[in-house]
């Protein structure tokens, strides 16, 4: 962040500090740790899978010559018994950003060193996850109890089932892989893992509240796939 | 860890700015579930989509994922790759159209 | 360093920083000033027992080793299948058990074996995690533990694409690039277990390779020693380093087909699969789109190439400019025309499809990006030469295997041209010139750099030297060898011999290319088992070897300058070292050597007309 201070070296801002960070010794992300620095390249990286992946269901989509099923009644639940589009989707949209915003406060708390509320922000994150993946499974239940497989769809192109289960199910495990990660370090926090500066499990390196950001980062990631997602798949 | 530590006591944001862009975030969400709850079509429901699309986006990684803070040198590293994505995304539309043109030809008008 | 920034107008600084010369300038401590250490020492984990030290080994050089050892066992398996393939090709059925189904599985496993689980596991895992951690001047790899990991699961990696061979049906034979539909219908060799092992394999590598990825490109740009600049990195490391990002940003394409393709075979869905009529039977795929799976391929496969071509391009650099005393020419152009290379590549992959049916139009795009990603290659074997030009060489193994590097390099980089090109390309894909481009392009050339590179290493790794006359004997048997396998090769694509074809049987080519086929097997067997030699002269040469003391090169990199040599765990002893200097200070006017170290201060150099680096 900005107001990083480095001993023999003046941070300057904008694209002069870019090329002087980048022009010097030993670092090229002043300040940065290294664990988050690999959290962003890893993200980097991973942002080219799901990119891979919406591009085939782009392709795939745009060259099938049988009809797109219509999303928005595919995907409507009915209250009562009127059906209300995307319902669904939109409360997993709205768990799954409610848990990033509480994330972003746990990151705020933990660099505070506020090691109560930041245990109690990451369980809702956690939690949040938790629900948003409950909610994912109900949805594919419905749809296949619909007739939907990867390999058939009644409503109209093959394809939509393929690439509806491996899309929404590639980002339901990085949504799992998270929830785990979570509850972990919920009770890492609460545990003062962090104010210990206690090790990992597999590492020497000294532990502390950057832990947390560097999660935060990836639970973000999530959240943003699924705003791609959110839009291309259901709302295109 | 001299370093991080003056970091930690100095890099936190005030709470304001996380609820505003938590707040923004619904908003912009419930926004783009009005694009298909109305049913707009064609052009406008697309300009509609991506426009909100990018928006939460930027906002996510701008401030929640603070790379609005981050100096330039890590936002840049991240960022330019995605120059290949876009270039990927370009060439498969016309790819997609082309083969779609291609499978109506042969398939149904008989080239 | 903030000094030297900020009051870069002091006298002293103007003098340091320009050429000195004559007695002007007074030792002095301030002109050695470098900032201190930004980060905090590494703790490292140390191993106890054999288990941790040796097998489960947390250390990047031990790691290196067996990166280097398990992707050489793979290369002899894809070397043994060539020669198979080679013996059909010039004596047809004088090996009863080649089939035409085993051919195409000794072709497809040839292939992916050389370029994934070879080349790019040799660079950037084995020199990658030899050199990197002791070129930057850091303790180890920043996550050590992430970099194990990444070894075993390129193991087992490796011993899934292994065990491909061992199951019903055996590996698959749809050729290394996997087109769908073909791969996962029956009729293609290994349809069933070895597509399945093939994928999974890949999956695994890719897995493996992310982890080990991270720890390269974070080791290079966040654990540099004090005063290490980018641009005091020998080529080398910006070599593997621009590799490192390319693989991180080129293999999630490969893991996405690969998941697609399993999908495909496994659940039949219909992601790359159209409909199919097969002997009369309407499989149950439908409306998927094969070209799809090939724009992923090449996504990830253009960038691969040179995933195994850059770190060559950067070793053979530092090589060259080592063993020809002699700064290297443009380093800075260098630097930039690696990183243009490896941004380009992203944007040059359906140059392999100008054939397959692909939306015609790009042919225009591809043609002009592929045709200006030749500029900076080109400008680097310009340099390579000019930095040979009056350089006081040292005529060894070595720089023997540059300058075959070079050569191949530059007669498989202008093939490479030709096949740019839409209209020329047409004519010449799928034949044989095809072939000879791709193996002297990516295949002998990196080849040659890997093998320059283990002359020139191991001594570091092993503290002895290996034997010069063996080597001049192995260089000549494999360059020339080499040259007889791939050059004609170029003919046989000009008049027409298609490539990947079991038997020629009574086709026209039949006359003119028999006796020629038979020539090329010929020097295919005499050039594997040439390397008997090399392993002969590895193998005694770590008993019997002249002891090569420190830094027998006079090289200027970091790694020769380590306190123990061969470099024992934490690489440093005491103190990291600090950088002064590019690593290409070779017979400075006025300087007492002819080569100045990386750590040597500006103040013991006082008479010398050093370059600002």
């Amino acid at each position: 962040m900005s107001d990083v201070k480095i001993e023999g070296f003046e941070l300057k801002p904008g694209f002069k500090g870019m090329a002087e960070d980048t022009g010097s010794d030993q670092t090229m992300f002043k300040g940065v740790q290294w664990g988050k620095v690999m959290m962003w390249i890893f993200l980097l990286s991973d942002t080219f899978v799901f990119s891979c992946f919406l591009i085939s269901y782009m392709k795939g989509r745009a060259s099938t010559v049988v009809d797109w099923p219509n999303t928005s009644e595919v995907f409507s639940l009915h209250v009562g018994s009127v059906p209300v589009p995307l319902l669904l989707i939109a409360i997993m949209t709205f768990v799954l950003i409610t848990s990033s915003g509480t994330m972003a406060l746990a990151v705020k708390y933990g660099y505070e060193k506020n090691r109560k509320m930041c245990g109690w922000l990451i369980l809702a994150t956690a939690i949040g996850g938790l629900t948003f993946v409950g909610m994912q499974v109900f949805e594919w239940s419905k749809l296949i109890h619909e007739g939907v497989r990867p390999w058939e769809n009644p409503f109209g192109a093959k394809q939509f089932g393929s690439y509806f289960f491996m899309i929404t199910g590639f980002h339901g495990f990085h949504v799992s892989i998270g929830v785990i990660f979570l509850f972990i370090y919920a009770y890492k926090t609460f545990a003062g893992h962090f104010d210990k500066e206690k090790r990992g499990w597999f590492t020497t390196m000294k532990g502390g509240y950057v832990e947390i950001e560097i999660l935060g980062l990836y639970w973000h990631f999530v959240d943003l796939v699924w705003v791609f997602i959110f839009a291309f798949f259901y709302l295109w | 860890m001299e370093e991080t530590k003056k970091k930690e006591e100095t890099s936190t944001h005030k709470i304001g700015i996380y609820l505003w862009i938590w707040g923004l975030l619904f908003v912009l969400s419930f926004f783009s579930y009005m694009v298909d709850w109305y049913a707009f079509q064609g052009l406008l429901r697309w300009s509609l989509i991506l426009i909100f699309m990018f928006l939460k986006a930027g906002l996510i990684m701008a401030f929640f994922m603070h790379l609005f803070w981050e100096r330039y040198a890590l936002v840049n590293v991240l960022l330019w790759p995605m120059t290949a994505i876009a270039c990927f995304i370009v060439l498969m539309v016309a790819e997609g159209q082309y083969t779609v043109f291609t499978r109506l030809l042969y398939f149904f008008t008989g080239g | 360093m903030s000094d030297e920034y900020n009051q870069q107008n002091t006298p002293l600084e103007a003098q340091s920083s320009e050429t000195m010369s004559g007695s002007s300038g007074t030792p002095s401590k301030d002109i050695d000033y470098v900032r201190p250490a930004e980060i905090p020492e590494q703790d490292l984990y140390h191993g106890h027992s054999f288990i941790t030290k040796w097998v489960f080994c947390q250390d990047a050089k031990i790691i290196g080793v067996q990166y280097f050892l398990t992707a050489v066992f793979t290369g002899v398996v894809g070397l043994i299948l060539s020669w198979l393939m080679r013996l059909q090709l010039g004596y047809p059925e004088l090996v009863p058990f080649i089939t035409a189904e085993h051919y195409y599985q000794f072709v497809t496993m040839h292939g992916m074996i050389m370029v994934v689980y070879f080349l790019t596991a040799l660079f950037l895992g084995g020199f990658g995690n030899y050199l990197i951690p002791l070129m930057v001047g850091a303790r180890d790899m920043v996550f050590p533990y992430v970099n194990m990991i990444s070894f075993w699961m390129f193991f087992i990696a490796v011993c899934v694409l292994m065990a491909s061979f061992f199951v019903p049906g055996g590996p698959t034979g749809a050729g290394w690039t996997l087109y769908p539909p073909q791969a996962i219908l029956p009729g293609t060799p290994g349809a069933n277990m070895g597509i399945i092992l093939m994928l999974i394999s890949l999956s695994l590598f890719v897995i493996g390779f992310t982890m080990g990825g991270l720890n390269y490109i974070i080791t290079i740009l966040q654990a540099r020693t004090r005063g290490m600049t980018l641009m005091r990195m020998p080529l080398t490391i910006w070599g593997i380093f621009t590799a490192t990002a390319l693989a991180m940003l080129a293999f999630p394409a490969l893991l996405v087909s690969c998941i697609m393709m399993t999908l495909d075979k496994l659940l039949e869905t219909s992601f790359f699969m159209p409909s199919i009529l097969q002997a009369g039977e309407v499989l149950s795929y439908e409306g998927g789109s094969p070209v799809l799976f090939q724009h992923l391929f090449w996504f990830f496969g253009h960038p691969e190439v040179y995933i195994v071509a850059l770190p060559a391009f950067g070793i053979v650099s530092d090589l060259i400019s080592v063993h020809a005393r002699k700064n290297i020419f443009g380093y800075r152009m260098m630097v930039w025309a690696i990183v243009g290379i490896g941004g380009l590549s992203f944007f040059v992959w359906a140059h392999h499809m100008y054939v397959s049916g692909m939306n015609p139009w790009f042919g225009f795009f591809f043609a002009t990006t592929t045709l200006i990603i030749a500029v900076p290659t080109a400008l680097k074997v310009y340099n390579w030469i000019i930095t040979l030009f009056k350089a006081n060489i040292r005529m060894n193994t070595v720089m023997l295997f540059c300058l075959g590097f070079i050569v191949t390099f530059v007669n498989g980089g202008i093939t490479g041209i030709f096949l740019g090109n839409v209209a020329v390309d047409i004519p010449l894909s799928d034949t044989y010139f095809v072939i000879a481009h791709f193996h002297m392009v990516m295949g002998i050339a990196p080849l040659m750099v890997i093998m320059g590179a283990v002359y020139h290493w191991f001594p570091l790794v092993t503290g002895r030297m290996l034997s010069e006359k063996l080597g001049k004997w192995h260089f000549w048997f494999t360059f020339l060898g080499a040259y007889s396998i791939y050059f004609p090769m170029h003919y046989l694509g000009f008049i027409g011999v298609p490539r990947r074809y079991f038997e020629m049987y009574d086709s026209p080519y039949v006359t003119s290319a028999v006796g020629m086929n038979e020539f090329i097997t010929l020097a295919a067997l005499i050039v594997g088992f040439s390397q008997l030699i090399f392993i002969y002269n590895i193998v005694t040469s770590l008993k019997i070897g002249k002891p090569a003391g420190k830094n027998p090169w006079k090289a200027n990199s970091l790694e020769w300058l380590t306190p123990d040599v061969p470099p024992t765990h934490g690489n440093w002893g005491e103190k990291l070292p600090v950088i002064y200097r590019w690593p290409y200070d070779f017979n400075v006017p006025g300087a007492k050597e002819d080569y100045i170290t990386q750590t040597t201060p500006p103040s013991e150099v006082i008479n010398a007309e050093v370059e600002k680096t």
